[in-house]
């Protein structure tokens, strides 16, 4: 009996000391690194809800500069009508690209404004982690990438992406999603949404470089992200965002 | 040696099976893969970021057009429509570039204007908005004539 628990003691050290050792190594591995603490995350989008008005422009730019399909949208814009009975009214006719029309209410219009949306391209994100061949990951310069000679179309990042920025592509039925205009920005121009925008509600730029349109937002304003609660970390941001806005 | 018979057909099955393994694996791994990039979230076949782009360019920008119509482009940066890309308005610069010739989207509708500048519940109250072109009138105190367009008294470039 006493051997026994002695032995028993003996072996149930044994076990914790070798565990915690095996456990203390695994950070060493290569890429199991925690990704927030990567330092290639240097670029950010920020929408200003505030300066939008949904003129649609970004979304028609999105659409010739990428060639989305009919139907599908890169980026959208949404507008929320919050009545003063509390309804919340969303609706982004065509994803909003040849603007919006007016609408009535029977009850008074509180607030409304315009929220253009866009992949988020997350610090850590769902739909990286569940593709099933690595198809799509996250660049060297922290946006979020689909490889489409890799990918096989399951649509598994689709339903893990919390922002619905993701579609299946009916042509080459592949996952697609907006890149920030990659093969843009590498050249050192700016996305076409950007560009296109009439009134400065969307900037984009790196965030560690003084001359760049996002650095002094980053650094001075008070920024919201979407759904902070799936623990994605967007680096796509918001200005004046209401508490209605998923 | 009968003992041994076992541990040699095991053996040379796990090895049949090992390059088996590594032979398939040649095949369907693409090259270049997991080149770059951490194993959470960055591991990927190298060549495909670069694959990506390389894709073409449409929209460049207002200095592209500047080249050609700098009288407008000034014009332009003077008046109320200076942030606006040239491109917001009109096609993008790489159809016009294969063909000067080719039919530059102007569209001078009253709805291209009321893309932007019809009055709407969302807009942000600070904009300029119209509610439709004949209340714009009255508030002018000027006539509403049919046929009138936004063009008769704004220029699209300098529009105050
Ligand atoms: C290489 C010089 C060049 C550049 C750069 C250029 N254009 Fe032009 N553009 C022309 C010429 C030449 C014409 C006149 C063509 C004609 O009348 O047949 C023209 C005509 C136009 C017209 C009128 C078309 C029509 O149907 O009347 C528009 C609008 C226009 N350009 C917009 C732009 C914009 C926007 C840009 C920048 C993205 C741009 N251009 C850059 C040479 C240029
Ligand atoms: C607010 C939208 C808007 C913007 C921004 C804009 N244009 Fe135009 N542009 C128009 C419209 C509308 C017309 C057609 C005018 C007409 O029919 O008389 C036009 C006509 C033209 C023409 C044809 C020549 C003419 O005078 O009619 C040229 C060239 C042109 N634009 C170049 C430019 C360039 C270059 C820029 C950037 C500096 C620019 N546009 C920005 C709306 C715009
Ligand atoms: C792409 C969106 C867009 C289109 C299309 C557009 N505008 Fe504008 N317009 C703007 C913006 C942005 C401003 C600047 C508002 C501000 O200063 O806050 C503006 C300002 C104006 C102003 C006021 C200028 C001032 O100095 O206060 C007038 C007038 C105007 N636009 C007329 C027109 C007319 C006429 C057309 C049609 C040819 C037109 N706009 C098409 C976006 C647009
Ligand atoms: C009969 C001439 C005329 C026509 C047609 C006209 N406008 Fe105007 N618009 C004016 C004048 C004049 C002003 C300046 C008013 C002022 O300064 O108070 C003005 C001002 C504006 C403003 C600025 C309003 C503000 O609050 O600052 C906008 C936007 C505008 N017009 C858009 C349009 C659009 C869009 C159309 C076509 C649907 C149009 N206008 C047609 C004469 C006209």
């Amino acid at each position: 009996m006493n051997k026994d628990r002695r032995n028993f003691i003996k072996q149930t050290g044994w076990s914790i000391l070798g565990g915690g050792l095996l456990i203390s190594v695994f950070p060493l591995l290569p890429g199991s690194a925690h990704a927030s603490k990567n330092k290639n995350h240097i670029f950010a989008f920020i929408v200003d809800i505030e300066k939008c008005i949904g003129c649609g422009k970004c979304v028609n730019a999105c659409i010739k500069e990428n060639s989305v399909p009919n139907d599908f949208y890169r980026t959208w814009v949404e507008r929320y009508h919050i009545l003063e009975n509390g309804e919340v009214i969303v609706d982004s006719p065509d994803g909003g690209s040849d603007g919006f029309k007016p609408q009535e209410f029977k009850h008074k219009v509180e607030k409304a404004f315009f929220v253009p949306k866009l992949c988020n391209h997350c610090k850590k994100p769902n739909c990286v982690q569940v593709c099933p061949v690595v198809a799509t990951y996250v660049s060297k310069e922290g946006v979020v990438l689909v490889d489409d000679k890799h990918c096989v179309g399951c649509s598994y990042c689709v339903q893990a992406c919390p922002y619905g920025a993701r579609f299946i592509n009916p042509e080459t039925r592949t996952a697609d999603k907006c890149t920030w205009c990659y093969h843009r920005i590498k050249k050192g121009y700016k996305p076409a949404c950007v560009l296109v925008c009439p009134t400065g509600a969307r900037q984009f730029g790196r965030i560690d470089d003084p001359e760049s349109p996002v650095h002094k937002t980053v650094k001075e304003k008070m920024l919201q992200i979407l759904k902070p609660e799936t623990g994605n970390e967007p680096m796509t941001m918001y200005l004046g965002l209401d508490k209605e806005v998923r | 040696m009968r003992h041994y018979n076992h541990v040699i057909r095991f053996a040379i099955i796990l090895t049949a099976v090992l390059i088996g393994f590594f032979a398939v694996r040649g095949f369907i791994v693409p090259e270049s893969f997991g080149v770059y990039g951490t194993y959470m979230y960055g591991y990927h076949r190298g060549n495909s970021d670069s694959e990506e782009a390389a894709q073409p360019i449409l929209y460049y920008g207002s200095d592209k057009c500047r080249k050609c119509h700098e009288k407008l482009y000034e014009q332009e940066s003077q008046a109320g429509h200076s942030k606006i890309a040239c491109e917001s308005c009109h096609a993008n610069w790489q159809a016009h570039n294969n063909n000067t010739r080719n039919k530059v989207l102007k569209n001078g509708s009253i709805e291209a204007c009321m893309q932007c500048h019809k009055k709407l519940s969302a807009r942000p109250a600070a904009f300029p908005q119209i509610t439709d072109i004949k209340q714009h009138m009255d508030d002018q105190e000027q006539e509403f004539e049919k046929g009138m367009e936004c063009l008769d008294c704004h220029d699209p470039h300098e529009p105050l």
